[in-house]
């Protein structure tokens, strides 16, 4: 039986595909997982999981990403847009100013 | 810890007994894990999947940095590395007959069955030295018990999954009838007149007869449960502690230290730097 194996270098970093073990069950998986992937390199967890308990769609069934442009979607595309920023800090200063006479000063 | 005032303080400190205790102790030590290791590393591409070899190339790699570190401290008394491993005559070993005996062809049983009474006795030794009189050994002790714990799972987990198969208890058994003398091997002694020194002078706590009760009374319920027959067997003679072996160390023997003698040297070169520079 395949087992997948995923490591965690750190708390709190993702757990990452590293390879695959072949044992009879969860215990030894665990055991030979340690042996080949958290003996060499810094290690903070291991997960095993069974191969036929992991679910895949690949690219010949599915569409990943779609076919049309969706660069809008990428934060980094707003980044250098001066005229949104000013858009924005005016509307700041707008909303600060009616507050300010909603409060009575 | 071991109060102050038993301590025997470094190794310029010891008179002539208690270095002849010490280096007894250190021998029984790093024999067993060297001369197990070497055997160990015949699985090297011959285990039954890749991760069994790959497990026990690992443990072989664990047992031979213990001899190192057991080997390092005789080195305190002006031994080189040739003097205690590659130029040392194969009847001045004091390694157990458990450590030296060939596996049985392809038998995996004997080698996780071995691999277990091995390292159930040496879990036991190294309670019994991490209050020893002698501070070079008891601060070695954390390091090396941090890699058995792992040793204990792979051969358990083994064991408890042979034995589940008939065809598997079988093998278990008839490796169990041979290899239970060579460990009861283990606790014989080097030298009795110096054995009772090492435990006189607290370098160890508990006697080798203290270790062999406690040993039994932790391997024969487990295999018992896995459906094992304990043999009532005595222990093997010869029992290698006392340098004399069985025919199979000569072969091995002149098998490790063959490139050394083909190559005409006389010294060992170190690639590693020295564990005391290493831990500072």
């Amino acid at each position: 039986m395949i087992w997948e194996v995923f490591r965690q270098e750190e708390a709190g970093d993702y757990h990452t595909h590293c390879g695959n073990v072949h044992a009879p069950d969860r215990e030894m998986a665990l055991l030979f997982a340690e042996i080949q992937h958290g003996r060499r390199k810094p290690t903070h967890s291991l997960w095993v999981a069974p191969k036929d308990e992991i679910g895949e769609v690949d690219e010949e069934t599915a569409n990943f990403g779609g076919t049309t442009d969706k660069s809008y979607r990428w934060a980094m595309t707003y980044q250098n847009i001066d005229a949104a920023a000013e858009e924005v800090a005016d509307s700041e200063a707008e909303q600060a100013e009616a507050d300010r006479r909603r409060r009575g000063d | 810890m071991a109060t102050t005032d038993a301590d025997l303080g470094s190794p310029g400190d010891l008179d002539e007994g208690e270095r002849e205790a010490v280096e007894h102790l250190l021998y029984r030590l790093a024999d067993d894990e060297f001369v197990l290791a070497e055997r160990y590393t015949e699985w090297q591409v011959r285990a039954p999947t890749l991760e069994s070899d790959l497990s026990l190339s690992n443990i072989a790699q664990d047992e031979l940095g213990h001899a190192r570190l057991w080997y390092d401290l005789l080195e305190d008394f002006g031994y080189s590395e040739s003097d205690l491993v590659w130029e040392r005559p194969p009847g001045e070993w004091r390694h157990a007959t458990l450590s030296e005996v060939p596996f049985a062809e392809g038998d995996w049983a004997d080698a996780v069955l071995r691999s277990y009474l091995y390292d159930v006795a040496e879990g036991i030794r190294l309670s019994a030295l991490e209050e020893s009189s002698y501070a070079r050994i008891r601060d070695r002790v954390p390091k090396i018990r941090g890699e058995e714990g792992f040793h204990r799972d792979h051969a358990e987990g083994w064991l408890e999954r042979l034995a589940t198969d008939s065809g598997g208890l079988d093998r278990l058994q008839s490796a169990l009838d041979r290899l239970f003398p060579h460990a009861l091997a283990l606790f014989a002694p080097t030298d009795p007149e110096i054995e009772d020194r090492i435990d006189d002078l607290g370098l160890r706590t508990a006697s080798l007869s203290e270790m062999r009760g406690e040993w039994r009374s932790e391997v024969e319920p487990f295999l018992s449960e896995l459906g094992l027959t304990v043999p009532d067997a005595d222990r093997h003679t010869p029992h290698g502690r006392g340098g004399d072996h069985t025919g199979d160390w000569d072969d091995l023997h002149d098998d490790f230290t063959h490139t050394y003698r083909e190559l005409g040297r006389t010294e060992a070169r170190r690639i590693m730097v020295d564990p005391d520079e290493a831990e500072s």
